[in-house]
């Protein structure tokens, strides 16, 4: 599954890429995110990811590995993780654009989501739905953060 | 093989409730089972505490005064035999006869349907359109949600964690209405279903509901296509029958997988309004 | 309160009694258990297949109160003061029932893996209605899979037992 979204969010530059590495920031934006840690700064991150659709909860002990990173513009990432209870396994490709001049910035990604296992079993719609409205929630939180703190 | 569970068998709707509060998270309602234990099989769920309401009672069909009102747990057969309903919603035990198999029919009940909310079924998209209240009760006190506020989004619906759904109410159509569902689907779960219900008057159609279900997450009425079929006359309706189904297409919030393409099922569900449309108009 | 009895502290058990093919049976079981393993692997009555496991194929059927119920999703509590019918049962005193006649005569069976279902869910489809059209034959039978036969020899068979049922 395919997603793209993307934000104009005022501020500059400087300050949304700042804040993309301030990870304990970042990842509170992330619906369902916690636990973050720093395992190699810039590189690797681990977190977890905790969703629920009605009464399905899947819990993905997740890695996210940074593989591209260009200052100031572009992120490619991939983000991985298995909830071994319920048999299902997650990978995210994320690749992350930032554009704009002056006080403004347009955060654009590209998010590449497969989910396998019997999460699947939920059905290709459902889980369509959830990973959008998970994206959608992030890229309003992050936006709704950088603009609420000047 | 299930995962052990301690089964809890109370006697009233209060000590249910009061049992669902204490537990939270870890208990469930159990019925007929029919949706429940195929997701715990599945491993999807799991949970410490089964509540079985079958004590409560809660399964007969009776019409009063303008409503009908059908306890949460009759089961899709009771609903197909029962009298009252063969004489004020024909349309209702079609679409029961018409659940799934026989053997899900036997053990399933209407309340289990509406509470897990699985996308793929037929009550709530009728019962929808029939402008049907759920029940919800706990410790002592009850409230009436309408169908389209119970039936939030896929395997979601608005109930409490403590509160069980006790009766769904039906009210009784004025004369001269016609009511029908139909749905389309070769999988085993139905892939498109939609639910009509119109009220004539000396000018043409005076009322109608339309709810799509089945193709998107939760069913859905469609407003749009409703105005489109209301407060007009006979022929200008039909004129806008191809309109109201490319509306309510739209409505129904399709998305492409296993059941078909969106552009199918939305085109499926303009197919089923107009039928649909047709079938209630010829009831009255 | 709850009828379960405790045997120890994280093991529930439910004493349930029930007419098994016309015989009291007794039995403790737990909540969790379901009617299809304990008919199977409890029982010893294994004409009753689990196949798809979620109430689709219908080679689990079971007859509860004379009626039709998938044993691979109901829990066995379940049938606590009820009868039970399974395709051992249906047979009396080693005479054949008029539908497992039918079935051989008329061939409604190849591998047989369906067939237990199969024959008793035609039980209690003519025992609902005796002598229905293939039409109302169709939508009970629908649930009851077949890979084999194309259905057109099971229909016959039913139709044949129907027939001799009703004299």
């Amino acid at each position: 599954m395919q997603f793209e979204k993307s934000v104009e969010i005022q501020a500059t530059k400087e300050k949304v890429w700042n804040f993309i590495w301030d990870v304990d920031r970042f990842i509170a934006c992330v619906p369902g995110c916690k636990e973050a840690k720093t395992v190699e700064a810039g590189k690797r991150y681990t977190a977890t990811m905790v969703e629920k659709v009605g009464p399905f909860k899947v819990e993905f002990p997740t890695t996210i590995e940074v593989t591209e990173r260009e200052e100031l513009s572009h992120i490619k990432a991939q983000a991985s993780g298995a909830d071994n209870k319920i048999g299902s396994r997650m990978k995210i490709d994320l690749d992350v654009r930032l554009a704009g001049e002056g006080e403004k910035t347009s955060l654009s990604f590209i998010a590449g989501v497969d989910i396998l296992g019997k999460l699947a079993a939920l059905g290709h719609g459902i889980i369509k739905r959830k990973a959008d409205q998970v994206l959608d929630e992030f890229a309003m939180a992050v936006k709704q953060k950088l603009e609420g703190d000047s | 093989m299930l995962r052990r569970f301690r089964l809890e068998e109370p006697e009233s709707v209060s000590e249910a409730s009061e049992l669902l509060g204490r537990f939270g998270d870890s208990a469930k309602v159990y019925a007929g089972g029919t949706e429940l234990l195929l997701a715990m099989k599945e491993g999807l769920v799991e949970y410490e505490r089964l509540v079985n309401i079958k004590k409560l009672g809660l399964n007969d069909v009776k019409q009063n005064n303008g409503t009908i009102r059908i306890g949460a747990l009759c089961t899709h057969h009771q609903l197909e035999l029962s009298p009252v309903l063969q004489q004020a919603l024909p349309a209702l035990v079609k679409l029961e006869n018409n659940v799934a198999n026989v053997r899900v029919r036997q053990a399933g009940t209407l309340g289990g349907n509406l509470c897990f909310a699985e996308p793929h079924a037929d009550p709530g998209t009728l019962l929808m359109a029939l402008d049907a209240k759920m029940i919800a009760e706990k410790n002592g006190s009850a409230r009436a949600i309408a169908a389209q506020d119970f039936l939030v989004d896929a395997f979601e619906t608005s109930l409490a964690p403590d509160e069980v759904l006790t009766a769904i109410e039906v009210p009784v159509r004025p004369a001269r209405s016609g009511i029908a569902y139909l749905k389309f689907g070769y999988l085993e779960r139905p892939s498109v279903g939609v639910g009509v219900a119109i009220t004539r008057n000396d000018s043409g159609i005076a009322r109608a509901s339309v709810a799509v279900g089945c193709a998107g997450p939760a069913p859905k009425r469609v407003a749009e296509a409703e105005a489109l079929l209301q407060g007009k006359s006979i022929e200008e309706v039909t004129r806008n029958l191809g309109q109201a189904g490319e509306i309510a297409g739209k409505a129904s919030q399709a998305i492409t997988d296993l059941h078909g393409s969106q552009d199918y099922k939305e085109h499926i569900v303009g197919v089923l309004l107009k039928r649909a449309f047709q079938s209630a108009l010829s009831q009255c | 309160m709850s009828k379960a009895m405790s045997r120890h502290s994280d093991a529930q058990t439910i004493p349930i009694s029930f007419t098994l093919n016309g015989r009291l049976q007794e039995l403790d079981v737990e909540p969790h258990e379901l009617l299809l393993d304990v008919v199977r692997d409890r029982l010893g009555l294994t004409g009753a297949k689990r196949s798809c496991d979620v109430e689709v194929c219908g080679a689990c059927t079971l007859l509860v109160d004379g009626r039709p119920v998938s044993a691979c999703t109901t829990l066995a509590f379940e049938v606590r003061g009820k009868s039970v019918l399974t395709i051992e049962g249906l047979a009396e005193n080693g005479k054949l029932h008029p539908l497992q006649d039918a079935f051989i005569e008329h061939g409604g069976f190849q591998c047989g893996f369906c067939t237990p279902g199969m024959i008793l869910a035609s039980k209690a489809l003519l025992d609902e209605i005796p002598n229905p059209t293939e039409e109302q034959l169709k939508h009970f039978m629908h649930g009851n899979i077949c890979r084999c036969t194309g259905y057109k020899k099971i229909i016959e068979s039913i139709m044949a037992a129907a027939k001799k049922m009703a004299h």
